[in-house]
């Protein structure tokens, strides 16, 4: 055993040392994400105790922070699986790096955001009911059964394709072989198991893609099932979609280029991928553009009263502040950063995508406050302050999203390294051939 | 290592995979009855079964084809290592 | 069947706030601290919008008490996950406080705000224990509560009725808001009745309802010459 690990000194090594190197920076961050958790927990046993007045919700704005970061992270979660479906359904390349990056995303920040109806509830001790006395009717049991459905299915997407993986790290002895036996399935990497692998891949991106979509429509419809002017919407499903999306490739884009830091990933990161992938962030910019301005066109131009005291409430109220960086974060900034290439490096690159996620949770908070702040009813509007609690449950599940990353990233490699070896061996041929079948062939000699 | 340790090792492991499988199928099938009695709840209260008939009809699908492709990537795994026993340098 | 409903007069009311009052004694409805209600988490069943028209000094005061509306077709019970709030076959809508997981997804679906959340678990001053009333059951914190119409009064009635064996009489079973009302603006009754005043007033030319455009059918008919 001692003799091959030695021996094993792979071309891939960079990206099997984070798993068996465990610097003082590790536990530097382990240990405060740990603080930063523990404190959010404490924060939340507290109003468990003492019921949810120690929210800033109130009547009528009767939802907040929670249901704004639910919808939120939900969205960041499209980063992964669907990207990497996307990336691999169409055969590009370049995502062998990337793919496994994003479908950790997915897999982490959807349990976070899922968690978030339940730290909203005001009896969180009863959310059993669902299972005894649910109603299949209500759009948030759609979105229970969604975002389950979602969370098994980019599980084992993220999963299946790490088994080959899991059998490298198992094959090379360690601590921890019992566990990645366990979890390798009796991987071998003989022929017909790459074929079963690979068809069982193929099946779940085809699968999950609709999976995906359906999630954030069903969030989009716990809106816009409602009367409430401002959200009853028929764009809010492909709406909520794009800005998932965008905000999902610009939380992939920050996650890529710090891994690449922490790791010195440069050799597998390269601007080449943040460029292919920027330029996916600047389409789904101007798209989350189109799709605002129809959004709120059509509110102005129809000028119903209840609908236009939301529009105000954004475009000039106390709403105003956040509603136009909401429109400098998401398209402004991006379009200008990401559409000239002086400015597309890597800096470039990073402070655009972290714009995005800023501008995109704004527009979670522009959706969700003003409607509820804004009553049809004759009661003048209401206002919204959070209060620390739900400051530090959000600083807390950033926290949880930062440390199951960490931990990740210590039990598997980041970087799937079968498939980069994949890619080195056959793709160049592959992509040969494939180019080849596209080009038109010798001209046809006419009689 | 001698070898009877290893196989014993080899066999807990294996056993823990089946486990984890099973686990699969009972959480799939726990969601199908789940969401088949919230069915039988709106029938009996009569509130709208139309719309948990339609939802059950998609997702109750769903995740049987999740635990399925699971259960078949496993099988797949295992059967291949018995007929490689038999023929080594097969092909 | 008798379908219940409310029929307020704006004309007739002074806007004094004793529905309010009694709606507030008669459901054990929590007082809240002027702190927290200043934080927007006052409870009243029954709520009084003051609607201001015109520009200082000119200024025009319109005072409407506000119930839940028992829609008869309610947004709010379409959005519940969990049977918490339902719809009788009398149009009474109600809520079940020991069901309810505290989403508050009916407060968000509800356009005319009917509802109010128990932040914190609710409180009483110490005189106010001894004399809460032992026919409505006490709400705990996390829980959404609204008007119920009274409902617990109209069990009294029906057993009344019952034993008596005959039908409920008009004006026999009123909820505390229209029973108090010292203008006597608040009518209340079945719709189905049409010997009821209710049914009568209903179709008053003055008559009105809140968001009919909505479709949600409110059971509070509102009279008023203005508008």
């Amino acid at each position: 055993m001692t003799e091959e690990k030695t021996k094993t000194i792979d071309i891939d090594e960079a990206l099997y040392r984070p798993i068996y190197e465990t610097g003082r920076g590790f536990y530097l961050t382990v240990g405060i994400l740990l603080m930063i958790i523990l404190f959010a927990a404490f924060m939340y046993v507290r109003q468990v105790y003492y019921g949810l007045g120690v929210t800033g919700m109130n009547q009528p704005v009767t939802w907040g922070f929670y249901i704004v970061n639910f919808v939120f992270f939900i969205g960041i979660s499209h980063a992964g699986t669907l990207i990497s479906a996307i990336l691999r359904l169409s055969k590009a390349e370049w995502r062998r790096p990337i793919t496994r990056m994003a479908e950790v995303i997915t897999a982490i920040v959807l349990a976070i955001g899922g968690l978030h109806p339940i730290i909203d509830l005001g009896r969180p001790d009863r959310v059993l009911n669902i299972f005894t006395a649910g109603r299949l009717q209500s759009p948030l049991l759609w979105d229970v059964t969604s975002i389950t459905a979602y969370f098994t299915a980019s599980t084992v997407y993220l999963y299946l394709p790490m088994i080959p993986d899991i059998a490298k790290l198992r094959d090379r002895g360690g601590k921890l072989t019992r566990f990645y036996d366990f979890l390798s399935w009796g991987w071998q990497g003989t022929d017909h198991q790459k074929k079963v692998l690979n068809r069982a891949i193929n099946i779940l991106m085809v699968m999950v893609i609709p999976i995906a979509v359906s999630v954030h429509t069903v969030i989009s419809y716990i809106f816009s099932m409602t009367l409430q002017p401002g959200w009853h919407s028929t764009i809010f499903g492909p709406y909520f979609v794009v800005g998932a999306i965008f905000s999902g490739i610009a939380a992939l884009l920050i996650v890529m280029i710090a891994f690449r830091k922490v790791f010195h990933l440069e050799n597998y990161l390269k601007l080449i991928h943040f460029q292919y992938l920027s330029t996916l962030l600047l389409i789904m910019s101007l798209l989350w553009f189109y799709f605002t301005f129809s959004e709120y066109l059509t509110g102005i131009f129809g000028a119903e009263p209840h609908e236009m005291d939301v529009i105000l409430y954004k475009f000039t109220g106390p709403y105003a502040i956040f509603f136009w960086s909401m429109v400098v974060f998401n398209f402004i900034i991006p379009v200008i950063v990401l559409s000239f290439k002086k400015f597309k490096t890597i800096k470039g690159i990073l402070f655009a995508s972290i714009t995005v996620v800023i501008g995109m949770w704004l527009e979670r908070l522009n959706i969700v406050i003003p409607s509820l702040a804004n009553p049809r009813m004759e009661l003048g509007s209401g206002m919204y302050f959070p209060s620390l609690t739900e400051w530090s449950l959000f600083v807390g599940a950033i926290a949880v999203f930062v440390l199951g990353y960490v931990l990740f990233s210590k039990f598997f490699p980041i970087i799937s390294i079968w498939e980069i070896e994949e890619g080195r061996e056959e793709s160049i041929k592959e992509v040969e051939k494939r180019v080849k079948s596209y080009l038109p062939g010798p001209a046809e000699t006419s009689d | 290592m001698n070898s009877t340790e290893n196989t014993s090792r080899d066999k807990i492991i294996f056993t823990a995979q089946l486990a984890s499988i099973s686990l699969i199928w009972i959480f799939v099938i726990a969601i199908a009855i789940w969401i088949l009695n919230l069915i039988s709840v709106s029938v009996d209260l009569n509130d709208a079964p139309g719309i948990s008939i339609a939802i059950s009809l998609v997702a109750i699908p769903v995740f049987f084809t999740l635990a399925s492709i699971l259960t078949y990537v496993f099988v797949g795994f295992h059967k291949n290592s018995k007929s490689d026993l038999n023929n080594t340098l097969g092909d | 069947m008798p379908k219940w409903a409310m029929v307020i007069d704006l004309d007739k009311c002074t806007g004094c706030g004793d529905c309010m009052a009694a709606c507030k004694l008669e459901n054990n409805v929590a007082i809240v601290s002027p702190e927290q209600t200043e934080e927007g988490r006052v409870m009243f069943w029954m709520d009084m919008m003051s609607v201001y028209d015109g520009e200082y000094p000119h200024v025009k005061v319109k005072r409407i008490p506000k119930p839940c509306f028992h829609c008869d077709n309610p947004p709010c019970i379409k959005v519940c996950p969990v049977h918490a709030t339902y719809i009788n076959p009398e149009g009474l809508v109600g809520q079940i406080y020991h069901r309810c997981i505290g989403c508050r997804y009916c407060m968000a679906a509800c356009p005319y705000t009917a509802k109010v959340f128990n932040w914190y678990e609710p409180e009483w001053a110490e005189e106010f224990k001894t004399c809460l009333n032992p026919d409505v059951s006490l709400r705990m914190k996390g829980v959404v509560e609204k008007c119920s119409f009274c409902a617990h009064r109209l069990q009294v009635v029906k057993e009344d009725a019952d034993a008596e064996d005959r039908e409920i009489m008009d004006g026999e079973y009123m909820p505390a808001c229209s029973e108090s009302c010292p203008a006597d603006a608040i009518y209340f009754g079945d719709l189905e009745n049409r010997e009821s005043k209710v049914f009568k007033l209903s179709r008053s030319p003055r008559a009105f309802k809140e968001l009919e455009g909505l479709g949600t059918e409110p059971k509070v008919i509102y009279l008023s010459k203005r508008e």
